[in-house]
């Protein structure tokens, strides 16, 4: 028996080992860094980051009707001071997230200027698939509109994830992208650039 | 989803008495050493928001994580015993539109715990009243982030297998046995410890600090042993868990769009064999799809077996 039990013992060791070795990342967590690595940017440039222009995109809604970001921009057909997408999976932290925009942010910023807000789902594949979770989260005939992000198009070019929020001003200058956390950023981004 | 919200806790398969249902990591009586591996299958199926109502997940999605859970258990002195657990993870996450498998340690838990009593609290008859004093254990356990989280270098959400976030909980286990039946109380409290952050699945961000809420977690069970005629045991054991965690907050500002609530459900079957140095354990926990059962979390079915080996 006492064979076993040190056998146990080795075994246990030597597997707790494997798996912390295994593992690249693990000091990220550990030793968690408040240093500011974000990129510099030049302005005027194309890409997903605060200060970079927002390439235009054209996207199915959940209504089957044709979303192109250019449409909202300062030249378009139907010009916003700001689009405000909101990466969703209709998870319960995506729907606090949209929740909390829907009775707490359009509240605030009703009547000031013309904001675009639009759920991107990324997860449901199809048009009838994205209404149907539009539908039953709540969210058919909102404010929101839905953008069906079935190829994962948005995804890519925002660098998203769930619960990322993205706002565009009306130049299609990308103002904001990070997690929504409590909305405060969303918020304070509003409040500066709102008439 | 599966790897958004923390994990269940896993059913550990020994008790002060040996063989028994506990559902913390810790040594019977008298034991040196103990070696716990499980295995869970967790099953997502819906959640509740944060009204509390039940919602289906997306049609077409089959959302699962498995977890390899290594245990060991070891005496310090005659009423102290340390243990630590680590968890391996896998994600397999399908949508409609696409799939996503991922694997990674997940966060490692290092225990303590002070055994309040002497003698093995397991009577077969009630003489006395000090037979009804049941083993009580205080412990203590520090949650490290040796997963991955949403603030490691990830693409998104489906790489994680932890919460990124140190967590202090203070823990009490009462366990009483009168042959055959068994019943025990556990409750931990839990402290996250807040922490900087400044990159958001892969995406540097301007650095903000972070805290989890408390959290709260309580589990009553209800067992009755049947004994072989070779004194093998089968405990057959049900289970009610309350998990809470209070809002987060960030930059020391409260996060509304936060905290969680669930309740659930566990039945578990568990064998130990006649010199109780071997226990087997299946244990199903079930979480209700019902309004009102949770908050802010996803409703799972988490099956888990596991074996322990006690070493004397």
């Amino acid at each position: 028996m006492s064979c076993v039990n040190s056998w146990c013992k080795y075994f246990s060791l030597a597997l707790l080992l494997s798996m912390l070795s295994a593992c690249g990342d693990l000091t990220d967590d550990l030793t968690p860094s408040s240093d500011d690595k974000r990129a510099t940017v030049t302005a005027g440039t194309t890409g997903y980051m605060p200060g970079q222009l927002a390439a235009d995109f054209t996207i199915s809604t959940s209504t089957a009707a044709s979303f192109q970001l250019s449409d909202n921009l300062s030249a378009g057909a139907a010009p916003a001071d700001v689009v405000v997408l909101y990466f969703t999976m209709w998870c319960p932290i995506c729907l606090a997230h949209s929740d909390h925009i829907y009775n707490v942010v359009m509240p605030q910023f009703a009547g000031r200027g013309t904001i675009v807000y639009a759920l991107v789902d990324y997860v449901s594949g199809s048009v009838s698939a994205s209404r149907a979770s539009e539908q039953a989260n709540g969210y058919a005939g909102s404010d929101f509109v839905t953008l069906v992000d079935d190829q994962r198009a948005l995804m890519d070019q925002f660098n998203g994830a769930m619960g990322t929020v993205v706002v565009i001003d009306s130049d299609g200058t990308v103002l904001m992208n990070e997690d929504y956390r409590n909305g405060a950023t969303l918020m304070n981004v509003l409040e500066q650039q709102l008439p | 989803m599966s790897t958004v919200f923390g994990f269940s806790a896993s059913s550990w398969a020994a008790s002060c008495c040996g063989g028994g249902s506990a559902s913390s990591l810790v040594l019977p009586k008298f034991s040196q050493a103990m070696v716990d591996v499980s295995l869970d299958f967790e099953s997502y199926d819906g959640f509740w928001k944060s009204d509390g109502n039940w919602t289906p997940d997306p049609a077409g999605s089959d959302l699962n994580q498995y977890r390899l859970n290594l245990g060991y258990a070891y005496r310090l002195a005659p009423r102290w015993q340390a243990s630590v657990s680590l968890p391996y993870v896998w994600n397999k996450n399908q949508y409609a539109s696409f799939s996503r498998d991922t694997n990674g340690l997940g966060d490692t838990k290092l225990s303590i715990w002070y055994e309040q009593f002497d003698k093995v609290a397991c009577v077969w008859k009630v003489k006395k009243w000090q037979d009804l004093i049941p083993a009580v254990y205080w412990g203590g356990t520090l949650t490290l982030p040796t997963g991955t989280s949403q603030y490691d270098g990830v693409d998104d959400n489906f790489d994680i297998t932890g919460l990124g976030m140190y967590r202090l909980d203070a823990n009490v286990l009462f366990d009483k046995t009168v042959y055959p039946w068994n019943m025990s109380l556990s409750a931990n409290y839990g402290k996250y410890l807040e922490r900087p952050v400044n990159r958001e699945y892969g995406t540097y961000v301007e650095p903000y600090d972070k805290q989890r809420g408390d959290r709260f977690n309580s589990t009553l069970s209800f067992g009755y042993t049947h004994f072989t005629e070779e004194m093998q045991s089968i405990t057959g054991t049900i289970a009610y868990a309350y998990l809470q965690e209070d809002e987060a907050r960030i930059d020391g500002v409260v996060d509304s769009t936060s905290g969680m609530q669930k309740r659930s459900a566990s039945a578990t079957l568990a064998w130990a064999s006649e010199d109780r140095n071997w226990v087997t354990k299946l244990t199903w926990s079930h979480a209700l799809d019902r309004d009102g059962w949770g908050k802010n979390f996803p409703t799972t079915d988490v099956v888990t077996l596991g074996v322990s080996h006690v070493l004397r």
